[in-house]
């Protein structure tokens, strides 16, 4: 890639040698190849939703319209939606605000803890984290309400209600927030806060008054990710909504996918009011983050981010931060652990503990694909992990920095796939390769473009939110010393986007091992992925084997990010 | 940025490339060298048909021939219990296996999608009876006759396709929390408000329902009464999602009843000691059973025809062992058969695929109605 600079060099000299005007620069080149990219990727499944929703044999309709949204019961169905995404996003955004507030700005101890309180709930599927806290917190066989009986009476907590939706939803959320949030606050000049408590101000109002209004772009990032994600979420409104006939939009969606044929047009109604959520969302993520300088927060000066310390909080911020990981990490996962080992899920007794073993994980060792799928997985986890984030990169410079007209639209397109049904996604892609030259259907490479198409929107927001934080000038004096676009980007942005690079990284690896509704229509023998194994244990009615994949898939994973954060350390999204 | 309009030309190449690559309507059919899939049809029906016109060791043996020279079998299906045949029958015959499995929903869609375009993806298809209807009308299936087909139980020998096995729709409890002798003895127990929160019903089980909606009706009852039924029963349930979350919280306590699990559910986890049955004490399960076939059918286009065929044979044969050591009810009644005895009352098919938005209404209704008794 060195060789860039010298073709710049050339084109610089352009007027002087008019043949050569109008060969692109690598600049140009690349542009045009990651604007291209993701308009390709966006516009396919947009095109097939579009002509779903609005085109049936007999021509143009709105009948998809009225299917989604013309239920006698539309008023409550609007009102659980919307009440179950924004609580959802709200505790999300406490939650992993705190953390990540806490982990990256104080001394608060147990920092280690952090980091799995904050990935382990997005690494469990989600079908088991919902199904442990039913072991939990139900009202009927509840361990919590057990323990908290004698105190509280029986059924002191109920997670069959919207409050427990809420709680389930916004603990798997989190993780997203708090890896956002961590790379904005590492990218924060702590001495703006210092000045300020220099000043007088209290503690309060300085998170109220600096550093909150500093990391508004992450901020408006995460509370738009995280409504439409609630918005669309089937598994836990299933789970735990329908039980007590809580319905929300998407228990409809999925009952018109479901049937034959598969209603795409009421499918596609639904995703078209997302879309618009989505698309006034990102607006307003723009207009925010482009308000001038003011978040800026990486400069042309030094800073070094130096922990606040938080005196005689210090021992009560550790316990809470203990009580936290206890409650929603540990207690899950030893549900999780503890079912493993049984042959079906009992209250724990003595007769159960005499039935334990290991059999369940010896019936992975025998699964016949496990093996493939663990290697298929990672290697789709990474590339999908690499690729997004490094064609997001260039989005995001192109969408922030640039003045290249229409430079929205790349924002834009890189959202929408976050309302696209998978199985939309899936029909759109088999679509088109079934008819392509290239022979890409039925390889592992149509789940690759599935998942970068999937993903793109996670990796555009991280990119979008670091890009915001970081100063023009340092760009401007690169270039006024003669460096040219790609040595800028690469030696100059490149590294101050590392933080919120690699969280997105650690984001879609992780995701991406869950991916089923899109891949279980797209893979083929031999490309098999461990998502698809768990669906095939799940249809088996093998629960306690899926609780031990669950309990491998963790441990995994929870390497793998490791060795990511000790490698994110040398670039900055960990101290030290 | 002196590329002024640089990315709304590059959005519109892109739509005009997506464009061109979809043709007029991503929904209409391929069409383009139907050609080929005429002589893939050709190929694989002459193979079809001479299998079909011959019986007992001849029909087997130039099976076999045929097939290993084809060497290959590809299958998809949304069939659970496929490993152990695979294993099976690639230790039987000298043919590599590659199997496709997803829901039944993903099937279908898979094969419509290739289908469509030309691409003969598999061979055989072995998956619930809805998908099979389905796919014999859209005229994807190729008949397969022959002795074992003469065996099979009459609900099982459909159009197009031929079951192999049945899902059987029983009512289960936890042992623990009903005890023996105080067992519902009837569907029409469950309405009893005394079981009130201890029941509960699937939120898909939308053929179970119209299998058992119908029967009523045939038995002389109203349809404001088989509605009232429903609903009362709703009114006493909880609402799952899935058989298996389902059976898990029912081993577990969460809820005493189900109404509409599958009898392999409950037979696999009561053989792990779990505290469930749909067998009382005294007497016989309540009935009627609601029995839906899972079948298997041959591609019309398939590649490896005889070696789908030979599979086939395989499944209505060795296959049968095997899925009734999964505690499955097999297609060719053995020497027990479960459902001696008993009232048992298919899933009604043709009319779910008339008109299917009537009875996902109808039972999306029922259920929500009951909810709102509570």
């Amino acid at each position: 890639m060195s060789t860039a600079s010298p073709a710049v060099t050339a084109n610089r000299s352009a007027p002087l040698n008019p043949r050569r005007r109008w060969w692109p620069t690598p600049k140009l080149i690349i542009i045009i190849a990651v604007a291209g990219a993701i308009g390709y990727l966006a516009l396919v499944p947009l095109y097939y939703l579009l002509w779903g929703t609005f085109f049936d044999a007999q021509g143009f309709t709105l009948g998809g319209f009225a299917t989604a949204y013309g239920d006698p019961r539309i008023g409550s169905l609007i009102g659980n939606s919307l009440w179950f995404a924004v609580g959802s996003a709200v505790l999300s955004l406490v939650v992993g605000t705190s953390l990540a507030y806490l982990n990256v700005r104080t001394d608060v101890p147990f920092k280690a803890l952090f980091f799995a309180a904050s990935i382990i709930p997005l690494i469990i599927p989600g079908i088991l984290y919902t199904i442990a806290w039913i072991f939990l917190a139900s009202p009927d066989i509840g361990l919590i309400n057990k323990v908290l009986e004698p105190i509280f009476g029986t059924a002191a907590v109920d997670i069959f209600t919207i409050w427990g939706m809420i709680w389930v939803e916004g603990l798997h959320l989190s993780p997203i927030v708090f890896l956002l949030m961590v790379a904005a606050f590492r990218s924060m000049d702590p001495s703006l806060e210092e000045s300020a408590l220099m000043c007088g101000a209290t503690r309060m109002q300085v998170f109220r008054k600096i550093t909150v209004p500093l990391t508004r772009p992450a901020i408006v990032a995460a509370v738009l990710v995280m409504t439409v994600r609630s918005l669309e979420s089937f598994e836990v409104p299933a789970l735990l909504g329908l039980q007590n006939g809580i319905y929300v939009f998407t228990s409809r969606i999925y009952f018109v996918l479901r049937s034959y044929p598969p209603d795409l047009a009421a499918a596609g109604a639904l995703a078209l009011g997302l879309l618009v959520l989505a698309v006034v969302g990102v607006a307003i993520s723009n207009l925010v983050g482009r308000a001038g300088k003011s978040f800026q927060t990486v400069t042309g000066k030094g800073f070094r981010p130096r922990p606040m310390e938080l005196g005689k909080w210090r021992p009560v911020m550790g316990a809470a931060i203990v009580f936290y990981f206890l409650l929603t990490v540990v207690a899950p996962l030893v549900v999780l652990l503890y079912t493993s080992l049984l042959k079906f899920y009992q209250a724990p007794s003595m007769a159960a503990l005499r039935t334990m073993s290991l059999d369940n994980y010896a019936q992975l060792l025998n699964m016949s694909q496990a093996a493939t799928a663990l290697r298929n997985s990672l290697f789709l986890g990474i590339a999908t992990a690499t690729l997004v984030m490094a064609v997001m990169a260039i989005a995001a410079w192109i969408t922030v920095r640039s003045r290249i007209p229409g430079r929205q639209l790349i924002d834009q397109f890189a959202f929408v796939p976050l309302v696209i049904p998978g199985l939309v996604l899936g029909l759109a892609l088999s679509f088109v390769y079934l008819r392509s030259p290239i022979p890409i259907y039925g390889t592992i490479f149509i789940l690759l473009i599935a998942y970068v198409t999937r993903y793109m929107p996670y990796g555009m927001r991280y990119s979008v939110t670091s890009m915001q934080q970081i100063a023009t000038e340092l760009e401007e004096s690169a270039q006024v010393s003669g460096a040219s676009w790609w040595q800028t980007f690469r030696r100059v942005l490149l590294p101050l986007l590392a933080p919120g690079l690699l969280a997105g990284w650690i984001y879609i690896l992780v995701v991406s091992f869950r991916e089923l509704s899109s891949s279980i229509l797209l893979y083929s023998p031999g490309n098999e992925v461990l998502s698809i194994l768990i669906f095939e244990q799940f249809e088996n009615g093998q629960f306690t084997v899926l609780a031990a994949l669950g309990v491998v898939m963790v441990l995994t994973l929870v390497v793998l990010v490791t060795v990511a954060y000790k490698l994110g350390a040398k670039v900055g999204l960990r101290e030290n | 940025m002196r590329h002024p309009s640089i990315i709304p030309a590059f959005a519109a190449m892109a739509t005009a490339l997506v464009l061109t690559a979809c043709g007029a309507s991503p929904t209409a059919t391929g069409g383009a060298d139907t050609d080929a899939k005429g002589a893939a049809t050709a190929k694989a029906q002459a193979v079809y048909d001479r299998i079909n016109g011959l019986s007992g060791d001849e029909r087997h043996k130039t099976l076999v021939e045929l097939a290993e020279k084809e060497g290959k079998l590809s299958i998809y299906t949304s069939n659970t219990d496929m490993d152990d045949l695979v294993d099976g029958f690639e230790k039987t015959y000298k043919i590599d296996v590659s199997v496709y499995r997803g829901n039944s929903e993903s099937v279908l869609q898979r094969i419509l999608q290739e289908q469509q375009a030309n691409y003969f993806g598999n061979d055989f298809i072995d998956t619930n009876a809805g998908e099979l209807n389905i796919m014999n009308k859209e005229g994807f299936l190729y008949p397969y006759q022959g002795e074992l087909r003469e065996a099979v139980r009459k609900e099982g020998k459909a159009e197009g396709w031929t079951a192999s096995r049945f899902n059987a729709f029983v009512v289960g409890w936890n042992t623990s929390k009903v005890k023996p002798g105080e067992e519902p003895k009837s569907i029409e127990d469950l309405a009893d408000p005394k079981w009130k929160g201890q029941i509960s019903m699937e939120v898909g089980d939308v053929d179970w329902f119209a299998g058992l909606y119908s029967y009523y009706l045939g038995q002389g009852k109203s349809e404001a009464e088989v509605r009232d039924l429903f609903t009362r029963i709703a009114a006493n349930s909880k609402i799952a999602k899935g058989h298996t979350t389902q059976g898990e919280l029912l081993s577990a306590g969460q809820f005493a009843i189900t109404v509409s699990s599958y009898s392999h559910t409950i037979d696999k986890a009561a053989d792990k000691g779990a505290p469930v049955s749909w067998h009382p004490a005294s007497g016989g399960p309540i009935q009627p059973i609601i029995v839906r076939p899972n079948g298997v059918g041959l591609m019309k286009t398939a590649p490896n025809p005889a070696a789908a065929m030979l599979f086939t044979d395989w499944e209505l044969t060795e296959g049968q062992k095997i899925l009734a050591e999964a505690f499955r009810v097999g297609s060719i009644p053995g020497a027990t058969d479960p459902f001696a005895g008993l009232t048992v009352v298919p899933v009604p098919e043709q009319e779910l695929l008339a008109d299917p938005k009537k009875w996902d209404d109808l039972y999306a209704q029922v259920v929500s109605a009951g909810q709102e008794v509570q």
